[in-house]
């Protein structure tokens, strides 16, 4: 039977180092390990040029080499017959491989040494199975029908969610129920640029809504920078930069900044930028404490899922206008039946504390202070986001463009901390103030101590 | 030439060991060896590799005897290149038993490293044991990084 290379794409997953033979022209040979060997197509696999340079010479004057590979699943070797054909140091194959080098590299503290100089292309002439003495399972093809299928299921519940919340949550529950990926993440990019917001999470003790990853930083930063997805199969030699952030109210009091949440055994993770307008909006992320937990499939069928969904934020974000109110309509409601809490908000970072505990700083926590601010004087509870981003108050020239995703930050953050005010969304560019007591508004000038 | 005992040390502990051989044609074939014996007084290793998974480099072998070889530690990538000349000699007790000790102590070495021994099996195969002598002419760095690739020895 003839074997195929795409039937063998676990064995280009990086987690067993694959071996290349080459021979130089005196006919001394050169066996040495590489790091990464990827599919390109049915004939042709693409090397990374980093350090084996005795092999790069070689191939250059004796283009006959021969690649082991090995599966994963149940260490099958696998030997190609190839021949080198190119070098290339730019293009879509250079920089996925440059991409997919550097995020990993950037975590194991080598981002300088690992630079990729080129990726040499080899045409694979024959595909042969190493004899072993209990044949491994059955190479057989993962189903791409059924990726296929759980993206269509993600996309209609994607299409049919009205606001920018429901969007959050049809991906992620989504994601959960048609793909089996319980842990994942997604995150919006801050206007600004330099940063995503975590907006929604499944799978983990703490949401981490309000989170922040800087662009460029990790895996998740990398797929931002780069707008292209970032997949790592074995990361059990890739140290994780976040673990040592221990996650807590006091924490949070104290550095103003609320954790990225992550698993500690994370073992395979993948990155998926969304993009919709030519615009990067946020990432999706999806982790998972298997080896090998995502194929080349799932990250194709995640990354129509994540392009979908930012088609589907930047078509609510830009509605505009009010929908009708629903629930108990346009009453006020009497409130200050609890105690009283205190508000404090700092200005120069525009960050909420609500009795002594932080809740969130920035845009979001500026609007909750315009919000508070006018019940206080005008006794009303019900807002349009019309209304907001006419406000002269708020002052915010980028408002307009991210409002409900701003507004949804604060009003999750608010559940997540079970805070006396609640913000809950009455019907389209319709929100409303919920309190669970009397608001004391205070403006703090400086910096909190420790 | 006159191996190193820091690196005999290390040739001889439970690190991988792929070999590089080519026919006459100057086409390359990549084996597995399961053992190494070092001789460092006549500077030569012999190592154990298995005719039944790996033939076409006993063919090799037996027509040209250019032989690499590339140890390397599995839990942290350190490597060592030698180059030279090979032969095959006759398998005593001792390189089968070597095989055998080898074997065991590389599924463990792996095992540590999070890889459970149905994985590693294909990897670590002693049928049709024959022992490969190289007499060693070159020594080369070989760990990932700037060093890649640098001559330590060569014979004069």
């Amino acid at each position: 039977m003839t074997i195929r290379l795409r039937d063998l794409a676990a064995c280009f997953e990086g987690v067993i180092p694959s071996i290349i033979a080459t021979a130089a022209p005196d006919g001394t040979p050169n066996i040495s390990y590489l790091s990464h060997v990827v599919l390109v197509d049915d004939e042709r696999v693409a090397l990374s040029n980093q350090f084996f340079s005795k092999t790069a010479t070689n191939v250059r004057a004796n283009p006959a080499a021969a690649v082991l590979i090995v599966d994963p699943r149940d260490g099958g070797q696998y030997r190609l017959d190839v021949t080198f054909e190119q070098t290339l140091d730019s293009g879509g194959l250079f920089e996925e491989m440059a991409i997919q080098l550097r995020a990993t590299s950037t975590q194991v503290g080598m981002g300088a040494v690992m630079r990729l100089r080129g990726v040499d292309i080899y045409r694979v002439r024959a595909v042969q199975a190493v004899l072993a003495p209990q044949p491994g399972q059955e190479v057989s093809s993962r189903d791409v029908g059924s990726q296929l299928m759980a993206a269509a299921t993600v996309a209609r519940s994607v299409s049919e969610a009205a606001d920018v919340g429901s969007i959050v949550d049809a991906v992620l529950d989504g994601l959960h129920q048609a793909f089996s990926f319980s842990h994942a993440m997604l995150l919006l990019k801050d206007p600004a640029g330099e940063r995503l917001v975590t907006v929604g999470s499944r799978g983990y003790d703490r949401s981490g809504i309000g989170s922040e990853v800087l662009v460029g930083e990790g895996v998740i930063g990398t797929a931002a920078a780069e707008r292209r997805p970032v997949r790592v199969s074995d990361m059990s030699r890739v140290r994780r930069f976040s673990s040592a952030v221990h996650a807590s109210s006091d924490e949070e009091n104290r550095t103003r900044t609320i954790a990225l949440p992550g698993m500690p055994d994370a073992m395979s993770q993948v990155a998926l930028p969304m993009v919709a307008h030519g615009a990067l909006r946020g990432v999706l992320f999806v982790e998972s404490s298997e080896r090998l937990a995502f194929t080349k499939g799932d990250e194709a069928a995640l990354a129509v899922v994540a392009m979908q969904a930012a088609a589907a934020l930047a078509l609510a974000e830009a509605e505009i206008g009010e929908g009708p109110s629903s629930g108990s309509i346009a009453v006020d409601q009497p409130v200050m039946t609890g105690r009283s809490f205190r508000v404090v908000h700092y200005a120069y970072d525009d960050s909420i504390f609500i009795d002594n505990e932080y809740l969130i700083k920035g845009v979001p926590g500026r609007l909750l202070m315009h919000l508070l601010r006018i019940h206080q004087r005008e006794g009303r509870t019900e807002f349009t986001n019309r209304e907001i981003r006419l406000s002269e108050e708020l002052r915010l020239p980028d408002i307009k463009d991210n409002l409900e995703t701003r507004l949804l930050l604060l009003r999750r953050r608010l559940e997540e901390k079970a805070a006396p005010v609640q913000l809950a969304r009455t019907g389209r560019g319709r929100i409303r103030l919920e309190l669970a007591g009397l608001a004391l508004l205070e403006e703090a000038a400086g910096r909190t101590e420790g | 030439m006159l191996i190193p005992q820091e690196l005999a040390a290390f040739m001889a502990s439970p690190v991988m060991i792929i070999l590089g051989t080519r026919d006459d044609a100057l086409v390359p074939e990549i084996a597995r060896a399961v053992g190494a014996v070092v001789h460092r007084e006549e500077g030569s290793v012999d190592l154990m590799v298995s005719e039944w998974q790996w033939p076409q480099t006993m063919a090799n072998i037996r027509a040209n005897g250019q032989l690499a070889v590339t140890f390397a530690r599995p839990s942290d990538y350190v490597s060592y290149q030698v180059k030279g000349h090979a032969t095959i000699v006759p398998t005593t007790a001792e390189h089968t038993d070597l095989a055998r000790r080898y074997m065991e102590s590389m599924a463990s070495t792996l095992g540590e490293l999070g890889l459970e021994q149905r994985i590693v099996a294909p990897w670590l195969v002693d049928r049709d044991l024959v022992a490969l002598r190289l007499s060693v002419q070159e020594i080369f760095v070989q760990t990932p990084g700037a060093k890649a690739g640098q001559l330590i020895e060569r014979q004069s």
